[in-house]
């Protein structure tokens, strides 16, 4: 297996807490995930700023979902660093040899990724997994919207919404009620907060889901193909829901087939392909002048 | 059901007339003071097998549900713990686990099994034994049906639990294993059935249950075949009554499910006695296990 790398601009990240750029709500460096052999994620780099819509684009297999996934520590990764907020995700920096790791309580060995060795010699630091109260604590603040909706079924339409802020943060259930009408009357969805996941189209299934993830007040939204699994005629009242939230000022990261949309809302456009960021740049210079041969091909393909 | 109380009938009669050559009399007033309720002891070992049941299943489910856990955990030492617990209890007979935890711990002096009294109710020391054994080995099977029935939750659930921040125990707790009940209900109906049934061995532990009161009491009648159809019968009715209960609470747990509409009508009182024919199954009567 390939040794994971790293490269020089990361060094500045090392040994201490990132600069708190206020403006900078999602900071990836570097980023590298391997399934087994397979290279998914080639040293993947990606910022995005407050209030800022990023649609990430490419052809299946190309890892900008995987990417995604990453960013609120659904996957992990093997080296690199992904900031958000600030925040670390899904690791801690340790000097190395300092001992065995402790998590939770138990001495971890070497199951966990030791990710992001420094080269030049002399301490250097380890990544090791974080808590998984403190995983659960950062993904608080990142919203996520499923391509499979992934609602809870056996909770009607309200009580998806409410679960969360009751049973992570802790709010009082009057409140939350609430806020969750409130957040069904946004999605269009106000008469339906009694119906349970099953009796409702994919299009109010996935409003729900925004809805469900908006409750919690996230910092960030990531949708990860939030459009694929409609039938034509709901992606629509989707995507009006997601601009809606864009122009509100929502961070956001989309993934989406929906070039459409991603013209409309876009501040910019990742094309990714094979577990590389291929281009990037407003919506106008990468689908009308797109400058990378493999964007032209893939462009071509779908539009 | 009706086909079965037929056979059961004609296996009274036959018995009565095929036997009556070497002397055998079937003595319906022995028979009916055995089964009557209002007979003395009948309702009290009635009560103790339900309660005893009762106890022992929860036991199993709480247990199953963390041998279960625990059998999936990333940990290893828990992933050891719970195999070989489940190793033990499914490898050897209840039978034998009884005798070894409740008269071989007690003379190894390693476990007294004391009497325990809880919300002021005295409970005798092997009573606590004959619930704990039979739970703690339930448990072991149950453990297997609970990780069945948490595998079957779609992975979604639990990505979609994290991303709104969930820990591992708010995530079981609030969203997997609500849903993993639906698929576990039909099997823990089904190990209940067994459980009724199963308290029978604790005589050997000299408890006087529904058993063994029939035990003793053919032993004073000396009319063991009345004696034993009457326990036979009590132990039938017990669980066809909770074959009734076991459908009213999957047809409770079916609900928020594609099917949740036809199950809430469910197989009609008809085909539950009568059996349906099998082109009128739908999935879930399958599911409901009658």
């Amino acid at each position: 297996m390939t040794t994971p790398n790293i490269s020089t601009n990361l060094l500045g990240a090392i040994g201490g807490v990132p600069r708190p750029d206020v403006d900078v709500v999602v900071d990836a460096r570097d980023v590298n995930k391997w399934f087994g052999r397979l290279h998914v994620l080639k040293d993947v780099c990606l910022q995005v700023k407050r209030q800022e819509t990023v649609v990430v684009i490419g052809p299946s297999g190309s890892g900008k979902t995987t990417f995604i996934r990453c960013v609120n520590h659904l996957e992990k990764i093997q080296s690199g660093r992904i900031f958000v907020n600030g925040h670390l995700i899904g690791y801690r920096e340790t000097a190395a040899g300092g001992g065995l790791p402790i998590v939770g309580g138990l001495p971890v060995v070497s199951r966990l990724p030791v990710i992001g060795r420094r080269r030049n010699g002399g301490g250097g630091t380890k990544l090791i997994e974080d808590r998984e109260k403190n995983i659960a604590r950062q993904r608080q603040e990142i919203g996520m919207v499923f391509q499979r909706f992934n609602l809870f079924p056996h909770m009607t339409a309200l009580d998806n919404i409410i679960e969360a802020p009751i049973h992570v943060r802790g709010m009082p259930h009057d409140e939350a009620v609430v806020i969750g009408r409130a957040l069904l009357d946004r999605v269009g969805l106000a008469a339906k907060e009694n119906v349970y996941p099953n009796q409702l189209s994919g299009g109010q299934q996935q409003r729900i889901a925004i809805a469900r993830a908006l409750a919690m007040k996230p910092a960030l939204m990531l949708f990860d193909e939030p459009t694929s699994a409609l039938d034509p005629e709901m992606i629509g009242e989707v995507l009006e829901v997601m601009k809606e939230l864009a122009r509100e000022g929502m961070t956001m990261i989309v993934v989406s087939h929906e070039m459409g949309f991603a013209r409309e809302v876009a501040n910019r456009v990742v094309m990714m392909d094979d577990g590389v960021v291929v281009e990037e740049g407003t919506p106008d210079q990468v689908f009308s002048a797109p400058s990378q041969e493999r964007t032209k091909t893939f462009l071509s393909k779908i539009l | 059901m009706l086909v079965g109380c037929l056979f059961l009938l004609a296996l009274v009669v036959s018995g009565c007339s095929s036997s009556k050559a070497q002397g055998f009399t079937f003595k319906a007033d022995v028979f009916l003071k055995a089964l009557n309720p209002t007979s003395p002891g009948v309702t009290g070992v009635l009560y103790l097998t339900i309660l005893i049941s009762v106890v022992a299943q929860l036991i199993g489910v709480a247990l199953g549900v963390l041998a279960a856990l625990g059998k999936m955990a990333r940990i290893l030492p828990l992933r050891i713990i719970a195999n070989t617990y489940i190793w033990f209890f499914r490898g050897t007979p209840l039978l034998v686990q009884l005798v070894f935890f409740y008269y071989g711990f007690g003379a190894a002096h390693l476990w007294g099994w004391d009497d325990v009294t809880l919300f002021g109710f005295l409970i005798p020391g092997v009573i606590v034994a004959a619930m704990a054994i039979l739970g703690v080995n339930e448990g072991a099977y149950m453990a297997e049906i609970i990780r069945a029935g948490i595998l079957a939750v779609d992975p979604g659930q639990t990505e979609a639990a994290k991303s709104l921040g969930m820990t591992y125990r708010q995530n079981m707790t609030r969203i997997v294993l609500p849903q993993a009940a639906r698929v576990i209900i039909p099997p823990l109906g089904n190990e209940f059935n067994n459980m009724l049934k199963t308290t029978s061995l604790i005589f050997v532990l000299g408890v006087v249950e529904t058993y063994n009161h029939y035990v003793i009491l053919q032993g004073q009648n000396f009319r063991p075949f009345e004696a034993y159809a009457a326990c036979a019968l009590w132990f039938l009715l017990m669980t066809t009554i909770w074959g009734f209960v076991q459908g009213a609470i999957e047809r409770r747990f079916a609900r928020g499910t594609a099917t949740g509409s036809s199950a809430a009508r469910g197989p009609g009182l008809r085909s539950r006695l009568f059996g349906s024919r099998p082109q009128a199954e739908t999935g879930i009567d399958a599911l409901g296990g009658h």
